[in-house]
């Protein structure tokens, strides 16, 4: 049955009864030390046995005659310890040990062929040169025999140490991606995270943090030094380039699915700041917009990620609908009188372009082109998140005005504006429904699910020269604007975008203007970009372990406590699966007392925690879009 | 180094027995047997002189406080608190207990032997490793530059000799750490070591907690009852491999925990002033026999186990014959736990003053129920895949 099986037993009744309840046909070696368990025990059973089939009757008989000869001396485990000894001791004793092991394992097999010839009358199967070789057979019973000591030794510890090489398979099962690791999370293996600024104090942390949780992490760093590189877990893919400089940043954000922003300026100089701090956030939120666009092209309209087509100018039918108004905001009497008018169409030209043209000389005034919006059938803006167009011209701002209430009664409607920039030729402008403001302040939030028109306003005010070859000469109060289409952009329920900003606190009062200035005009970048952002402004950085406190998320600047490093990392990687930090930002600190008469009732304070995730609690009561 | 080491520890060869506290018990019958294996045995003078752990042999171990005190030799930069070194790193406490560090934004140092497959997962997760070997004392100091904390997780693993690392590497360990200046050590022992001298690994265990109290160390002794990870590997992927699984009748009780309860809990203790000194033990909410952890792998597998029950007497008769042989003694040291198993003892203590004391709710805290849930749901299916893929290899005879 078994190949470490011996038969001693037969002539020892003081050896230990180990005997189970097999199925299996084992009684003929009750007490002897049957290990018919394992598969791989079948397997080298069934070698050897084949090996017995085609050796003749007489040879196994001789085989069978050695067996008291071996069993009288020793008992089973005797024998069992001698075998193990034999083989652990040295190379030498290599050779015999391979002599001996087949042998014994002749002696236990005539039985069991006896008994199966009794049985049935088996043909005698082919076999092969390794079949025989008694090299071979002995080391296949000695692994048998090493797993069973090992087995049998296991037994006697506690804690269940296991060996190196069950280690392998474990780790997998345990440590690395198996679902007993409490750091694993879902999809994590799928999810590539730039971090830039990996080797900053947050950076460093939200590495380790990213590759515990089985994270594809990849880290810009502006020189891979080796310092730097050390700095880093081995599998991070390093990629070298400078926030501050957009070409760099096409390979670092290829194949990233979401970017963490910890970088911060290394001096106070305005410089550096505005690098850093403001144009790095603003040329990577770029960066990653186009490699996105990139990719949605490659699966046109077949996602959900794909874009809703509003208007699309390739006609001259497709400008229907589209209507075109002037106005002014105040009548200026004196102005009045020199009133240079005002003048637009919208026009499809002979080259194939839908362009709204024309000039405002009259203060005040202003000129518009605007439209019903058709939605196709079963879709609703609210599952937009922001509005694209694709526009060429001379480089003008323009404001995009959205009316929004009840179709059935539009005297209801409120008014909500953004304005956005063009480049002098053609560009594509990405305006978020976060970056709407109502008219009146008093109204509401716009809700995009009550979107009924659209507006794009010309007015002279508040243009800025376009740099380049047209130079100073232009005329600002004229105007030429050439659509391709206006696309909605879908909703994403995931944060794309977390930017590690600061509340201001500890910075030394001469500098914390400028860095202020900074920081807040990258954060403003992110918002605008159309990328599903999270804006954490963190209290002053401790350098102490995470986790022990509880936590104070607030918007409105008036938290006054400080956050250890790592708690803000920890913030970053939950924050990148919650669908409740998209398009937020909030500052984070230390639970604290306020004073009295300061006395911030609103605030919640969260405690960080294995079991619970606080940061969802936290975030679900914060206003989305500030 | 200028290190200021008084002699008597820098010699752990010296030792002398000492009974103090120890009831002789019912066990000591069995340790009467240890001593004549090895007075039969023609090999066993040929182990190594000065063996200070087998059979019924107890260390002593002195260290003479008030006569060291610590040297700061670096004014310059004061260590950061969150700078830990972990030792036995690759282990099964020692991974958790990194990855929790790396977690908790410690800066994590680990402290690997060399060897020729480096502990790669430990660099992966953002850790550094360096290498030194405990046998080795030489090899120590430069790796605690700059350390706060030293966690020390390291048992000799089943292939070597228990004294090499579990008992003079530990000596030079916390003397280089004293002597270094280490603000806080943090040591793994087992639960009712000092009950149990029989068996050379607690023995061991209970003398370098001893050490450590009488070092002056800043320390923190847990002492552990046993990991769930363990059961895994012994109960449960045989279960759902169909292979044979090997269990004792013995009525043994352990509170299994989890090992990464057991890491949270040691950095929240680490943590807290107040238990510098202290000894904790760490015990799981339920204490199981091994029957019992059978039959609950049994109902969360959907399928019975292939149990090969070994009498505790077999496992007692085998230590003795093994320690007729020199390359089995490690065996036979690691298989006195039986003699540990077959007293109906529980490897479980009262958690609640402990939780108080963290300040840690118990329903954070994993049931074996719930964690062998976990596993069964989870990798049933995987594990299932694997097996079906490789059973096409196996013959069945």
């Amino acid at each position: 049955m078994n190949a470490t099986t011996r038969s001693p037993s037969f002539s020892n009744s003081n050896t230990y009864h180990y005997q189970t309840n097999h199925k299996r046909p084992t009684t003929s070696f009750l007490g002897t030390l049957t290990f018919t368990n394992s598969s791989s025990y079948y397997y080298i059973t069934s070698r050897c046995t084949s090996t017995h089939r085609a050796q003749n009757n007489r040879h196994n008989q001789n085989n069978f005659l050695l067996v008291p000869k071996a069993t009288a001396s020793q008992t089973g485990k005797d024998n069992k310890n001698k075998n193990k000894k034999n083989k652990t001791e040295s190379n030498k004793k290599l050779v015999q040990d391979e002599n001996v092991v087949p042998a014994n394992e002749n002696e236990a097999e005539p039985i069991k062929l006896e008994q199966q010839q009794q049985q049935q009358q088996q043909p005698s199967v082919s076999i092969s040169l390794d079949d025989v070789n008694p090299v071979g057979l002995g080391r296949k019973s000695r692994q048998l025999f090493d797993e069973v000591w090992r087995k049998f030794s296991g037994l006697g510890q506690i804690s269940g140490t296991t060996r190196a090489d069950d280690r392998d398979a474990l780790d997998a099962l345990l440590i690395r991606e198996g679902p007993m690791c409490e750091f694993a999370i879902p999809g994590a293996q799928n999810t590539t995270v730039l971090v830039v600024g990996a080797t900053s104090r947050i950076g460093r942390i939200v590495v380790r943090k990213l590759m515990l949780r089985g994270y594809t992490v990849k880290a810009l760093v502006r020189k891979a030094e080796e310092e730097v590189v050390n700095m880093l877990p081995r599998s991070v893919e390093i990629v070298t380039g400078d926030v501050g400089d957009p070409y760099t940043l096409n390979a670092a954000v290829e194949g990233c699915s979401k970017i963490i922003y910890c970088a911060t300026a290394r001096s106070a100089i305005t410089g550096d700041l505005v690098r850093v701090d403001y144009k790095g956030v603003c040329n990577l939120t770029k960066a990653f917009q186009d490699y996105n666009n990139k990719l949605a092209q490659l699966r046109a309209g077949k996602s959900s990620k794909s874009k809703l087509l509003l208007a699309k100018f390739k006609s001259a039918d497709s400008l229907k609908g589209w209507e075109v108004r002037q106005g002014t905001y105040f009548q200026d009497v004196i102005a009045s009188k020199y009133d240079g008018g005002m003048d637009a169409k919208f026009e499809y030209t002979e080259t194939g372009n839908a362009v709204f043209s024309g000039y405002v000389f009259t203060r005040g005034g202003y000129v518009e082109l605007s439209t019903k919006l058709s939605l196709p059938l079963g879709r609703t803006l609210d599952r937009y998140e922001g509005l694209i167009l694709s526009v060429g011209g001379n480089g003008r701002s323009y404001i995009l005005i959205l009316e929004a209430g009840p179709t059935a009664d539009t005297t209801q409607s409120k008014l909500y504006f953004s304005r956005f920039s063009t480049k002098a030729g053609f560009c594509r402008v990405r305006v978020p429904f976060s970056s709407f403001r109502p008219v009146k302040p008093d109204d509401p939030p716009l809700d995009p699910f009550l979107v009924h028109t659209m507006t794009i306003r010309f007015e002279p005010r508040r243009q800025r020269p376009n740099e380049g070859p047209t130079g100073p000469k232009q005329d600002l109060r004229s105007f030429e604007l050439i659509f391709e289409y206006i696309k909605a952009l879908p909703t994403g329920q995931e944060t794309d975008f977390i930017l590690v900003s600061c509340t201001g606190l500890g910075i030394e009062p001469t500098r914390r203007e400028q860095v202020l200035k900074a920081k807040r005009a990258g954060e403003d970048s992110l918002r605008r970009s159309g990328l599903g952002y999270t804006i954490i402004r963190p209290g002053p950085l401790k350098e102490e372990p995470g986790g022990q406190r509880a936590l104070i998320f607030d918007q409105g600047n008036r938290i006054s406590q400080g956050i250890s490093c790592a708690d803000v990392a920890d913030i970053c990687v939950k924050a990148l699966h919650d669908s409740t930090a998209r398009n937020k930002s909030f500052d984070v600190c230390y639970e604290y007392v306020a004073e009295q008469g300061r006395e911030l009732y609103e605030l919640v304070a969260h405690l960080p925690d294995k079991a619970n995730n606080y940061l969802t609690p936290a975030l679900s009561v914060l206003e989305k879009n500030t | 180094m200028a290190l200021r080491l008084p002699t008597q520890l820098a010699t752990p060869g010296k030792f002398h027995h000492h009974h103090h506290h120890h009831s002789k018990t019912s066990l000591s019958l069995k340790r009467t047997i240890a001593p004549d294996a090895a007075h039969f045995s023609p090999l066993s003078s040929s182990t190594s002189t000065g063996r200070c752990n087998v059979g019924p042999t107890r260390v002593m171990c002195t260290a003479e406080a008030e006569t060291v005190g610590v040297v700061n030799l670096a004014p310059g930069t004061p260590v950061r608190p969150t700078s830990i070194l972990v030792v036995g790193a690759t282990g099964t406490l020692g991974r958790q207990v990194v990855r929790r560090a790396l977690d908790e934004g410690y800066e994590v140092r680990c402290l690997v032997r060399p060897r020729p497959a480096p502990a790669d997962f430990l660099r992966d997760w953002g850790a550094i490793v360096v290498n030194a070997d405990l046998s080795k004392p030489e090899t120590i100091p430069a790796t605690l530059v700059g350390i706060h904390t030293i966690i020390d997780c390291a048992t000799g693993r089943p292939e070597e000799p228990i004294r090499k690392v579990d008992w003079e590497g530990k000596v030079a360990l916390i003397q280089c750490a004293k002597a270094m200046g280490i603000q806080k050590y943090v040591f793994f022992s087992i639960h009712n070591c000092d009950k149990h001298p029989e068996v050379p690994l607690m023995e061991i265990k209970y003398c370098t907690e001893k050490f450590l109290q009488d070092s002056g160390l800043n320390h923190i002794i847990i002492r552990l009852c046993g990991f769930m990870q363990g059961l895994i590997g012994q109960y449960a992927v045989p279960i759902l491999e169909e292979k044979s699984v090997w269990g004792t009748d013995a009525a043994t009780r352990i509170a299994y925990m989890d090992t990464q309860d057991i890491a949270r809990l040691t950095f929240i203790a680490l943590r807290n002033e107040e238990i510098n000194g202290k000894l904790l033990t760490f015990a799981g909410p339920r204490a199981w026999t091994t029957q019992e952890v059978i039959t609950l792998c049994e109902r969360l597998a959907g399928q019975d186990a292939n149990v090969t029950t070994v009498p505790v007497s077999v496992l007692r008769w085998t230590r003795q014959v093994t320690r007729f042989f020199e390359w089995t003694n490690d065996v036979a040291d690691r298989l006195t736990f039986a003699e540990v198993l077959t007293s109906d003892i529980v490897f479980s203590a009262p958690m609640n003053e402990t939780y108080k004391l963290l300040g840690v709710d118990v329903k954070d805290v994993v049931t074996l129920e719930k964690y062998l849930q976990d596993y069964f749901t989870n990798i049933l299916k995987k594990l299932k895949d694997l097996k079906a893929q490789s059973k096409q290899t196996d013959i069945y005879f």
